[in-house]
């Protein structure tokens, strides 16, 4: 799917990173796995920077991605090959950052809480993070409290994602952030919700700073609470 | 029909050939005996490779199919659920299709303003109310996921007391594990006249849910055991639907879903041979832009229609099925539409246990004109699946010929055939308007919304609930607690 977006981008004068990288947005946007690597090996070879192949390459066309999705021009399927094809590629230049070098928008550690099994959801919201240019960490499924502590100290994560799909699971989630609480390291993580019962008023109740709806509002909000635009 | 002369023929729906049927199953068979499933509970895994599942040393098993066969040959193919007062209520059985409300909404239309809020007990024992007295209602589920309940381990024992204080019709009821399940088995056999009377007249049937893909936990084992050895009727349904827990296409989450169902009720024929057991899975779809389960797609409707032509194909067994939901926030023509749909489909295809009655928002939100509002379409499918009797009556021709050649000022409705069969041969609404404009709009000109609630409101404030005696409500609130 060619966006407005990216046409108007890549018509702009003089706007030769752009286009630089347009064969590679294009394929990622479209989902053409095999195009796109080639593309990330065309820029590698030609000695491109690995952060800008990243940043100017792949997560500029995942942003074109989620803003045609927000606006209902895209369906999820269609998103999450993109996602996929951006991870492709990433296992490219992955190699090629020095260590700590990689810039990401922010590490994020998710998972769903104690006592509930369900991950459908939550790895839908770690898939499009994910391709949204975050650094994921998926517990998977029925985590206890100090696990996500660990991790998050393990990690230094700047958000913690909880998942709930039953009411009777839901107190995982303010016994998470007790935990954190506990453990001295709640002011230095933003930690956002969502699951079926899940609502704002009790994000609220439970001091979670954010709640998400569904899996592209989960991605909104975490580039609020980091101030990401 | 008493004036028949001959047998009317009742419409009835078929989407799949024999060919189709047998091809969705044998695909079941291959998913349990070649792919398998994940069996999480110690007991029942030991059970299974006891009785010749194979597996590779952890809690993957595979099943071989004549485990299957047997555990269809010992399932009972009729169940008959009671109402609380011990009285045949809901004979489960082909042919037969019972509509009722649905389970854990987080929302609800509030009856005075209109606004969606958060559930509360008040609301479970309001929908249990308009379910006792709507006559097309014939179960109660909770409706709502209370949030007023003082511990939230406790939340389904609560909502089952709710059903029980404010109904006498069959209750579906959820259990969070095997350690609430028996405290709600404790009240119904408060309300039974002990636990042997419950289980020879059961009023209740549990509803709990493998986790698609093929996942089998601790908690939801426990309760299928448990009702196994109590004969109380159960269904497990997962949540296999298109795109989401299941393959995006139909044929395939039905035969996941089907297959999810094979393993549960084999695990359940072993626990408890003869127990009664209603089929089928929950093959919705995941809706490809907003990820929600749709409550309102035709593939619903269809994929049950599917489970109706492999039941009287091949299982044989009662179905557990859904209708009368939307996906629509409020109660508009979106809500309208897509409830009858999934009514008439359902009725159409025979389904028999017919559930989520009254749900909008996908689910999340209940709403007791919905409901009120459902009870009318049923009434209106019923009307259409009953057919067109014919016979010397209904044929008429005494009636044609005396109006027709009665003379001037003759007409049929002033002739006594119309007088004696009028309430038989028309479905007469009560809710769906069909007043002249200028008496619709003298009466206040209201949609049907408003009529539904006005409506809703009349019965909770009228309708009558045979009270539980007084030994009853105190056993009941010693197990509350």
């Amino acid at each position: 799917m060619r966006s407005e977006g990216i046409e108007r981008d890549s018509s702009s004068k003089g706007d030769l990173i752009m286009s630089e990288f347009e064969s590679l947005t294009q394929a990622v946007i479209k989902g053409d796995i095999q195009t796109a690597l080639a593309e990330t090996r065309k820029c590698v070879d030609a000695g491109t920077r690995v952060q800008d192949i990243l940043d100017k390459g792949l997560i500029a066309a995942m942003d074109e991605v989620g803003r045609n999705f927000s606006s209902g021009r895209i369906f999820v399927p269609q998103m999450l090959r993109s996602a996929k094809t951006m991870q492709e590629c990433m296992i490219i230049i992955k190699p090629l950052f020095q260590e700590g070098d990689i810039t990401t928008k922010g590490k994020v550690v998710i998972g769903t809480v104690k006592g509930d099994l369900h991950d459908i959801g939550k790895n839908l919201v770690s898939m499009m993070l994910e391709g949204a240019g975050f650094d994921i960490t998926d517990l998977g499924v029925d985590v206890p409290p100090d696990k996500f502590v660990k991790k998050v100290q393990e990690v230094g994560a700047d958000v913690v994602g909880l998942s709930a799909l039953l009411s009777i699971t839901m107190p995982g989630m303010p016994a998470t952030i007790e935990a954190l609480k506990a453990s001295g390291v709640r002011d230095k993580v933003k930690v956002v919700i969502g699951g079926a019962p899940v609502t704002e008023k009790y994000a609220n109740e439970i001091n979670a700073d954010s709640y998400a709806p569904d899996a592209a509002s989960a991605v909104v909000e975490v580039k609020r609470l980091l101030g990401i635009s | 029909m008493a004036f028949s002369d001959v047998l009317t023929f009742q419409p009835r729906l078929k989407v799949l050939s024999k060919d189709q049927a047998w091809s969705i199953h044998n695909a079941a068979l291959e998913i349990i005996e070649k792919i398998g499933f994940k069996m999480e509970h110690a007991d029942a895994r030991a059970m299974l490779l006891d009785a010749g599942c194979t597996s590779s040393g952890d809690d993957w098993l595979k099943m071989p199919s004549y485990l299957v066969e047997d555990a269809l040959r010992s399932a009972p193919r009729q169940i008959m659920l009671y109402d609380q007062l011990g009285n045949k209520s809901m004979p489960l059985t082909n042919g037969n299709s019972f509509y009722g409300t649905g389970s854990d909404t987080t929302f609800t239309l509030d009856l005075e303003t209109g606004e969606r809020r958060r559930c509360t007990l008040q609301d479970t024992a309001n929908f249990a109310r308009l379910v006792d007295g709507l006559p097309n209602m014939s179960f109660a589920m909770s409706m709502s996921n209370p949030e007023d309940v003082p511990v939230v381990e406790d939340i389904y024992v609560h909502a089952f007391a709710k059903m029980v204080e404010n109904s006498n019709k069959p209750i579906v009821f959820i259990a969070d594990s095997g350690r609430d399940i028996v405290k709600i088995h404790g009240i119904a056999s408060a309300v039974a006249g002990g636990e042997e009377a419950l289980a020879e007249k059961p009023f209740l049937l549990n509803y709990s849910e493998a986790i698609s893909p093929l996942r089998f936990p601790d908690y939801v084992v426990d309760k299928l055991i448990f009702c196994a050895r109590k004969k109380i009727p159960i269904c497990l349904p997962s949540g296999s639907n298109c795109g989401g827990g299941a393959p995006i296409t139909l044929a395939g989450a039905l035969a996941m879903g089907i297959a999810e169902n094979l393993v549960g009720l084999v695990v359940h024929q072993m626990s408890g041979k003869g127990a009664p057991f209603l089929f089928g899975p929950n093959v919705s779809t995941l809706d490809m832009k907003s990820t929600v389960v749709s409550y309102g797609c035709p593939e619903w409707s269809l994929t049950q229609a599917a489970l109706a032509d492999m039941r009287d194909e091949i299982y044989g067994l009662p179905i557990w099925s859904y209708a009368g939901a939307s996906d629509s926030k409020v109660m508009d023509a979106q809500a309208g539409a897509e409830a009858m749909f999934s009514i008439i489909t359902s009725m159409l295809c025979r389904a028999n246990l017919i559930h989520d009655v009254g749900y909008l928002e996908y689910g999340n939100t209940s709403s007791l004109e919905m409901v009120t509002m459902a009870n009318e379409l049923v009434a209106m499918s019923r009307f259409f699946v009953n057919g067109i009797p014919v016979g010397r009556e209904t044929l008429a021709l005494d009636a044609i010929e005396r109006v027709a050649k009665g003379g001037p000022g003759s007409i049929f409705l002033m002739d006594d055939h119309t007088f004696e069969h009028f309430m038989q041969a028309q479905f007469l609404p009560v809710l769906l308007d069909r007043s002249r404009y200028d008496a619709w709009l003298s009466a206040g000109g209201e949609d049907l919304y408003r009529r539904c609630n006005a409506e809703a409101k009349r019965i909770l404030a009228e309708h009558h609930v045979e009270p539980k005696p007084d030994e009853v409500l105190k056993e009941i609130s010693a197990i509350l607690g």
